[in-house]
């Protein structure tokens, strides 16, 4: 099993002591799976944390007119799953699913809480992850809210200008709540 | 099918079922009047069809489940499909093309009423689709050879589980290709734009 991405990613957002990084990974179980795979559905309550070792995945939202609200994008080298549903062990609202074929490790929520009961880095460790993604949503909650399109598109491009390469553009576009034509229209005009 | 391995196995059949629930949860979003509508006389509406579903879930997965809470087995690593396992699930698998192979008849105690409730039959489908997701990972746990489940027609014809699971699962693939046909016949009937009057 492949965990040296999944080491070096820890150890960015807080350094584990060696006991504690050996516990950590000893926990990951490998699962490759196809493209255009629902991990998580509407409703299910998750049950993994994922490690993104390749592939691309998102998470959407069924909209009231059957229309997919892309809400997140996970790439490697990332952790993925639906977030809120794993930490509160509540069911999910959305789906999560493979856009490409995935490699991923992925580890149970009782793994997860017995480890940070037993080891005090690997707590902060999910704290602090917990705490990014935080950060990470309520940033994009005002960049959804009060930016303009090419303001968005700007913004992604900075952020993460490879994705362009990696995801589909459909996705992109429902990913920054405009329609395909609009986010077409911004890749033709906008200077990167 | 040759021989497999169960978790594997397990785990697709779960994938296919979370896309069983992605199409179900569509389904929400399509007026109930739609729903409800049979696309010709002899015909069933999404309704029918989800009660007829409903049918097969209540006998099957009660049957697991009671099945599952007294099993004593340990999960074994292969499964070997059964050849009337293979033969009910290949009767029922959508082809590779997305198309329905052959029409066939329900049998009677499976048949639907005439105009069930659209909403309490899609509310009651998604239960039993988190239910079966349940259910195949508590099987991860147990031999899917070695228990049987006796079918819903015939009480003394018993099923391997992991056949069961399949067979169930492909049942449901292939009426919601129905599902999909039944909705595009039965829309352009109510949506028809009002003749202009001068």
């Amino acid at each position: 099993m492949d965990t040296h991405l999944l080491k070096d990613f820890v150890q960015q957002i807080h350094p584990l002591t060696e006991d504690e990084l050996t516990a950590f990974c000893n926990g990951w179980q490998p699962f490759t799976v196809k493209r255009k795979t629902i991990l998580t559905a509407a409703g299910e309550t998750e049950r993994y944390l994922y490690f993104v070792n390749e592939g691309v995945q998102r998470a959407f939202y069924l909209g009231d007119d059957n229309k997919e609200a892309t809400i997140v994008f996970t790439y490697p080298p990332s952790f993925s799953g639906v977030a809120d549903s794993f930490l509160t062990q509540t069911p999910s609202l959305y789906f999560l699913e493979t856009i490409t074929a995935s490699n991923l490790l992925r580890i149970s929520y009782e793994q997860v809480q017995e480890l940070q009961q037993r080891y005090p880095g690997i707590q902060q460790l999910i704290f602090k992850a917990t705490a990014f993604a935080l950060k990470g949503a309520l940033l994009r909650h005002i960049e959804l809210q009060c930016f303009s399109n090419e303001e968005k598109f700007k913004t992604l491009l900075k952020r993460s200008p490879h994705i362009l390469n990696l995801i589909p553009h459909k996705y992109l576009a429902s990913y920054l709540g405009m329609d395909a034509t609009n986010f077409s229209k911004l890749m033709n005009t906008v200077s990167i | 099918m040759k021989t497999v391995n169960s978790v594997m196995l397990l785990e697709t059949l779960r994938e296919n079922t979370r896309e069983i629930i992605l199409q179900a949860e569509q389904l929400k979003n399509i007026p109930v009047e739609l729903l409800e509508k049979t696309p010709a006389k002899d015909k069933w509406s999404a309704a029918q069809v989800l009660e007829h579903l409903n049918i097969y879930c209540r006998y099957y997965l009660d049957a697991i489940e009671k099945k599952l809470h007294h099993d004593q087995t340990e999960t074994k690593a292969f499964f070997t499909p059964g050849w009337l396992g293979n033969y009910f699930t290949k009767l029922m698998e959508p082809e590779n093309n997305g198309l329905v192979k052959k029409k066939m008849k329900s049998p009677a105690n499976a048949l639907p009423a005439t105009s069930p409730g659209a909403k309490e039959m899609l509310d009651e489908f998604i239960k039993h689709q988190h239910h079966l997701l349940n259910l195949l990972q508590i099987a991860k746990r147990h031999d899917i050879n070695k228990n049987r489940i006796p079918i819903s027609i015939a009480r003394l014809i018993t099923l391997k589980l992991g056949d069961t699971f399949r067979f169930v699962i492909a049942h449901q693939q292939r009426h919601f290709i129905q599902v999909e046909k039944t909705i595009k016949a039965v829309k352009p009937a109510i949506l028809k734009p009002e003749p202009v009057l001068n």
